[in-house]
């Protein structure tokens, strides 16, 4: 595992497309084998524990990992926050294509599930909650009309009455205020 | 295009895409700029844990409405 780790950074640092025949292959295996688990249980959560379709979303994700691998020759940590970010993407597509908030929560399965700590999970929500508050109205609305109602900038910018562009702008920065005082409180790193 | 072409505002849809909303037709030219930008990797980097940070208090919403 080590060893595939190890070389898996290499290989996202410096992919060379024409030297390897068996590489498509190997790096689509070698996606999920260090990212699939991972991205499994992070996408549960938006999914409304709703493991089928979270499988799908994985599958989804890393597939288009495979086909942009060309244009992926980054460090692990930034490919990981694009597998993130791809994925809430193939999430919130898939909910409006359904038309549905995410389904009630099935009972988990025993062994793949972590059982989630309520406590820290209920003082995150208590930080987070309070750090928005404490941020300009303009900034903390943007926030709540974009991700926290699963809309996208030029909805959003609709509803608010402002361009698409002050609305990416606003995010901007209410990102990087929200991301200035949960790093402050020990929340964000 | 060299960077300090690209105006101030462009760098600005890494938070619309790190949390996902950004819309469709928009991605993939932030895509494009993002391999060619590191600050907005950097910054991409940065905001990674905040999508799951706001599902906290999405997912806290979420519990208490009917």
């Amino acid at each position: 595992m080590w060893l595939v780790r190890r070389q898996l950074d290499t290989r996202f640092e410096r992919l060379d497309p024409d030297d390897d025949p068996d590489r498509d292959d190997r790096l689509i295996r070698e996606l999920y084998q260090e990212f699939g688990g991972p991205l499994l249980r992070q996408v549960r959560q938006s999914t409304g524990n709703d493991l089928q379709w979270a499988e799908d979303v994985v599958q989804e994700t890393l597939l288009r990992a495979w086909r942009n691998a060309a244009k992926l020759t980054w460090e692990r940590g930034l490919l990981w926050a694009w597998l993130l970010t791809v994925s809430r993407r193939i999430v919130i597509d898939g909910r409006r294509r359904r038309g549905v908030r995410p389904r009630e929560v099935e009972p988990p399965e025993a062994d793949t599930v972590a059982v989630p700590d309520a406590t820290d999970k209920t003082l995150a929500a208590i930080v987070v909650a309070d750090a928005l508050r404490g941020l300009s109205p303009d900034h903390r609305e943007v926030i709540e009309q974009t991700y926290l109602r699963d809309r996208t900038v030029s909805e959003a910018a609709e509803i608010l009455g402002i361009p698409p562009g002050t609305v990416k702008s606003r995010l901007y920065y209410a990102l990087r205020a929200l991301r200035g005082v949960l790093k402050e409180r020990g929340v964000a790193s | 295009m060299l960077s300090d072409e690209i105006p101030e505002s462009s760098h600005h849809d890494v938070a619309a895409y790190a949390l996902g909303v950004l819309d469709p037709e928009d991605i993939q030219g932030f895509e494009l700029h993002l391999v060619s930008c590191e600050r907005c990797r950097i910054e991409l980097n940065e905001f990674g844990e905040l999508p799951g940070l706001l599902n906290e208090v999405k997912s806290a919403s979420q519990r208490v409405r009917p």
